[in-house]
């Protein structure tokens, strides 16, 4: 059952139908985007997001290693580095938010209405 | 080698955590339920186990580690574009050199610009 | 290619110059940076490359866009006068940032790759969110950077996941291996090759604010300090639109019976969105930010049509868009600026309500005008260069025969003519105490500038035809 030593990584991933993957990342995907809409703490949507681009991520690796095609990895890459450049970013506004009003929460952000 | 697996192969794996889930879900629900609570002052008191709690666990702490640990995060994500280059450094010859030299000037003027702006300067 | 590497060179060439001890050679060195890279843009003329192993092109037409952008940003820059009122601002920063912005606005107008136009619209939507939030005190301001940040980071996952299933269902994330995927579409294409296509408008549409996924702009444009958003409704939309139109014409062609009719009811629901709720505003501020949603809805119009003149439309009007917005964001600036220091009011909305520019115009002929050829210019008045932008837009829309669109957006420019009007009339026909406002020389340039490029462009529209 175990796979032998010298099985290489992309013919494990292949080991599992394409589609189980893609259901796994739709799946990963549809539960980031309903933390987004239905949480209230900045921090938690704010990981909801993160989520959504990890099975963005785990989805290109899966067509990557399928096609036997770099390109998706390499784009994998680029979705790390400029992901940790947003959190960066992203939690330096939480935290001015946090200095400013005590609270992360988003319901309590309601100064622009019309 | 068996290389091709059915869902059905994976029901032990299933049915192992089934039983892990049922034995904690269990557990909670039943000493919850058969075991007596009796809240007091007294009671609910930390107990020769340090002092009593005063103020927000939440507080305040200063800003310097969290800059510290933004930099670090930043710095530390740009090493991925390291490894692709150090695997195919003789392929990628003089060419990929001197990008990568490049890579790393325009990351290093941002950790001196780092420097210059006194972010880690630790009093 | 080259202004991209100057102007990332040039920025962080400015983070270091804000060390020095005077903030006045800040704002000339930015504005030479930004004229060496219009002028670098051009050496490429006529030329047509591809450069960095082919994931960056520059034709003409990527260079004009890239000429708008910098002349928006030149003008945004100038009027933004090295934030000399502002004892907390970071000039050096907002400078460098603005220039590292246009390096990746410069990308989404010339990408041949799915991942550099991710890299561009990263890059130019983090760079937005720290202008937004620069307002560092403010609530409004920052309120305003967390909403635009979630929805952001929000709008950027679901355009990533649309590309992953490009990239599945086709293999590439080259525009030309996506086209020669979709050319089959006789034999039927797979799903999630839809699907994709569907998530990746989503993510950029998003961007350039077009409804039902504008919700974010008045907020943020709102809260934004106002010379940022002068920036970032003309920048931000420019880059988005050249985005927009790239990918389109370029690997969707085959399959634009799927989403041409999608496209033209996102237009249609832009339009009407837009138009109808900014007749409703009081904040001028917010009044424009729900003009900027509607000009996004005209410049879909030439999208959803993708004819053979939609790319000099879209050229023609986001030039005419950027320029009249950015004028009228100056008069702005100007007259809060005045107000403030007149009134010191706690609530910062009544400085930027209609009633704040009854009168304008007869004290400070110059800012009234400056105003009146904007607002004429973004009702799309004969005259002025916004004419010939709906003009060209709308015939764009006759040449694919989608007149229930062309019916929708001449009744919502008539309600649009409404709103401008209204500023028109409260400058010159309403009584205020207005003191003369003092307009720096730069101001003056710029707003002069302003009033000669619409004009201009509204007399003799062929000036820009037949450059590309």
């Amino acid at each position: 059952m175990q796979p032998t030593q010298d099985v290489l990584i992309p013919e494990v991933i292949q080991q599992i139908p394409l589609t189980y993957y893609l259901i796994l990342s739709t799946v990963l995907f549809i539960i980031g985007i309903i933390g987004v809409l239905t949480r209230r703490n900045a921090i938690i949507i704010f990981m909801s997001i993160e989520l959504m681009l990890n099975a963005v991520n785990l989805l290109l690796i899966a067509f990557s290693s399928y096609k036997s095609d770099s390109a998706g990895q390499v784009f994998v890459f680029f979705i790390m580095a400029v992901a940790a450049a947003e959190v960066s970013v992203g939690l330096a506004i939480i935290v001015m938010i946090y200095r400013n009003t005590r609270s992360i929460d988003v319901g309590l952000l309601n100064k622009l209405k019309w | 080698m068996n290389t091709t697996y059915v869902p059905a192969d994976y029901l032990p794996i299933l049915i192992q955590m089934g039983l892990a889930l049922g034995f904690i879900v269990t557990t909670m629900l039943v000493t919850h339920a058969i075991g007596p609570k009796r809240h007091s002052v007294k009671k609910d008191d930390p107990f020769e186990c340090g002092i009593p709690v005063q103020g927000d666990a939440r507080t305040p702490i200063s800003i310097k580690y969290f800059l510290i640990a933004i930099l670090f995060v930043l710095f530390d994500v740009e090493v991925i574009f390291l490894y692709p280059w150090a695997v195919n450094f003789k392929g990628l010859g003089m060419t990929g050199f001197i990008e990568m030299v490049l890579f790393m000037g325009l990351l290093l003027a941002g950790f001196f610009y780092i420097i210059r702006k006194g972010v880690l300067k630790w009093e | 290619m080259f202004p991209i590497v100057l102007l990332s060179v040039f920025a962080v060439v400015l983070l270091f110059l804000g060390f020095l001890k005077s903030r006045s050679v800040l704002l000339p060195a930015t504005l030479l940076f930004l004229v060496a890279a219009l002028v670098a843009n051009f050496l490429d003329w006529n030329k047509t490359y591809l450069y960095f192993n082919s994931m960056l092109r520059t034709d003409n037409l990527s260079m004009v866009f890239t000429a708008i952008v910098l002349l928006s940003s030149f003008l945004v820059v100038a009027l933004s006068g090295s934030f000399e009122d502002d004892e907390a601002a970071q000039p050096a920063e907002y400078y460098a940032i603005i220039l590292f912005s246009l390096v990746g606005a410069i990308m989404m107008i010339g990408y041949e790759n799915l991942v550099m136009l991710f890299v561009g619209v990263e890059i130019l939507s983090v760079a937005m969110y720290i202008l937004t939030g620069s307002d560092k005190r403010n609530l409004r301001s920052n309120e305003a950077a967390l909403k635009y940040f979630l929805m952001g980071a929000f709008a950027t996952g679901i355009m990533l996941f649309g590309m992953a299933l490009l990239y599945g269902a086709s293999g590439s994330f080259t525009l030309a291996g996506i086209a020669s995927y979709a050319s089959h579409a006789q034999q039927g294409l797979s799903l999630i090759f839809y699907v994709g296509l569907l998530m990746l408008l989503v993510g950029l549409l998003f961007k350039v604010s077009a409804a039902p996924f504008h919700f974010w702009t008045p907020d943020v444009y709102d809260g934004a300090p106002t010379i940022f958003t002068a920036y970032m409704s003309t920048v931000v939309k420019t880059a988005g639109f050249a985005a927009l139109l790239h990918l389109l014409a370029a690997s969707f062609t085959y399959v634009y019976s799927f989403w041409g009719i999608i496209l033209a009811v996102v237009t249609a629901i832009t339009l009407i969105a837009g138009n109808v709720t900014a007749v409703y505003q009081n904040s001028f501020k917010r009044m424009m930010a729900y003009s900027s949603i509607s000009h996004a809805g005209y410049l879909l119009i030439g999208l959803a049509a993708l004819s053979a003149q939609s790319r000099q439309a879209i050229v023609f009007y986001s030039l005419a868009y950027s320029i009249a917005t950015i004028s009228a964001f100056g008069v702005l600036m100007l007259v809060t600026r005045q107000r403030g220091m007149q009134t010191l009011s706690s609530n910062p909305l009544s400085n930027e309500s209609f009633d704040a520019f009854n009168g304008l115009a007869k004290q400070n002929p110059l800012l009234g005008l400056a105003m009146a050829t904007s607002m004429l210019s973004l009702a799309g008045i004969p005259l002025t260069a916004g004419f010939w932008g709906k003009f060209y837009m709308f015939s764009t829309a006759v040449e694919r025969g989608q007149i229930w669109l062309l019916v929708v957006a001449v009744l919502m420019s008539a309600v649009g003519i409404y709103y401008y009007f209204r500023v028109i009339i409260a400058m010159y026909f309403r009584d205020g105490a207005t003191e003369p406002i003092r307009i720096s020389p730069v101001f003056r340039y710029v707003l002069v500038a302003a009033i000669i490029l619409t004009i201009g462009l509204g007399v003799a529209p062929g000036l820009l035809q037949g450059l590309f």
